[in-house]
């Protein structure tokens, strides 16, 4: 079980991802609340170890991932409005962000989440494999798709 | 910045999500130490049962005899046997025996130690002069491979002892007349040629005198057959001495 200590200092390094990965899929902050805490359960009672920072980090984005997965595989939870998503933020969103959110909440799950991952967090598609389990091809293909569904609602000056 | 970083920048984790489940993870780790604490009692007495039981089961193993080996010169001893080959007792059937158990540490070794050490010491060692005879029986199911290995001594080679085999109802039989059953066993053979010999004789008997009987009743037999045969060929009859048949 991790102490006291590293509890607080994973806190401070990876609230804002675990908060940001739960934001791009869950309809409200009640269910960001419950999924937050139980990444930070899951962390907490991690008995294994971290080979770095990295490590951890991309422990961190998986089983939040894994945990929005998880959340919404309940029937009732499955109902995902992005306006209203983004109406809970809206004191931290401006109009422009809140366009660019509102066509990457629509996105597919799977897209969001390598949207997410490669544009926000920087990974690589190879990383992104790792994170999600899956084969690098199938990340290179879902990115591609990911990019032309933005450009059609975006524009070609997106990015 | 591309878009949908910028686009994202301000959702954050707020102070508030942080505290509580700080708070809850606190309240969490709370109760599993309480249930931790809670069962612990129940956890170190399922933990000290375990350990007895296998202590117990384990110890009752070592402690079971399964093979029995008779130590006879005049000093009768029979050493009981465990599964692993170790002594886990000794038992004396005569005087000299008691005397040698009291002085010679025979228990907790291997059978083959425990026979080593029997015949190196002196209060063994004196008994095993000239015309003793050293007799070693075997109740076992594995009487073949401890005979071999018994044979194989060099302890052994050197007093030219004899070994036998037995069997655990003669082992009982000899018991019950206080008597060890490589003895025993000597008396029943003894007994094939001379009917009248009885246990209480042979309790007084060294194993060298009763295999001097049993030669010598087997060449008084083997004598009076021949005397019979010729006897029968002229038509009369002989009469036997000292051993019947």
């Amino acid at each position: 079980m991790k102490s006291a200590e590293e509890i607080n200092c994973a806190m401070e390094t990876y609230a804002d991802m675990v908060r940001r990965i739960c934001f791009v899929h869950l309809k409200n902050r009640d269910d960001t609340e419950d999924v937050f805490q139980n990444v930070y359960m899951k962390y907490m009672l991690y008995e294994g170890t971290f080979e770095s920072r990295e490590h951890e980090k991309a422990w961190f984005a998986r089983v939040t991932i894994n945990a929005c997965t998880d959340w919404l595989r309940g029937f009732s939870r499955r109902k995902w409005v992005p306006l209203e998503v983004i109406a809970e933020e809206s004191e931290a969103i401006d109009d422009a962000s809140g366009e660019v959110l509102e066509v990457v909440l629509k996105l597919p799950e799977k897209y969001r989440n390598v949207i997410y991952l490669h544009y926000y967090e920087g990974y690589s598609a190879v990383e992104i494999a790792g994170i999600l389990g899956r084969k690098e091809n199938t990340i290179y293909t879902w990115l591609a798709r990911a990019k032309e569904l933005l450009r059609k609602e975006l524009g070609g000056e997106w990015v | 910045m591309n878009p949908i970083r910028k686009s994202m920048e301000n959702i954050q984790a707020s102070e508030e999500l942080k505290q509580n489940t700080l708070r809850y993870l606190h309240e969490q780790q709370q109760k599993n130490r309480r249930v931790r604490f809670h069962y612990a009692p129940a956890y170190a007495v399922a933990v000290i049962c375990f350990l007895l039981l296998v202590g117990t089961g384990g110890y009752s193993v070592y402690r079971k005899p399964v093979s029995y080996i008779s130590v006879d010169v005049n000093p009768s001893i029979e050493l009981n046997i465990n599964c692993f080959g170790t002594v886990v007792s000794a038992v004396a059937y005569n005087d000299d025996g008691r005397n040698i158990i009291e002085q010679v540490p025979l228990k907790n070794v291997s059978y083959m130690e425990a026979i080593d050490r029997m015949l190196k010491d002196e209060s063994c060692n004196k008994y095993l002069k000239k015309d003793a005879l050293l007799v070693f029986t075997v109740v076992s199911d594995q009487s073949e491979k401890i005979v071999e290995e018994l044979s194989g001594n060099k302890l052994f080679q050197s007093y030219g002892a004899l070994t036998y085999t037995s069997d655990s109802a003669c082992m009982h039989e000899a018991h019950q007349h206080e008597m060890s059953f490589g003895k025993y066993r000597t008396y029943l053979e003894l007994l094939e040629y001379d009917k009248s010999v009885t246990i209480e004789d042979c309790h007084g008997m060294t194993m060298g005198e009763m295999h001097d009987r049993i030669a010598s009743c087997s060449h008084n037999e083997q004598t009076e057959k021949k005397q019979s045969h010729h006897s029968n060929s002229q038509g009369s009859h002989g009469s036997k001495h000292g051993c019947d048949d």
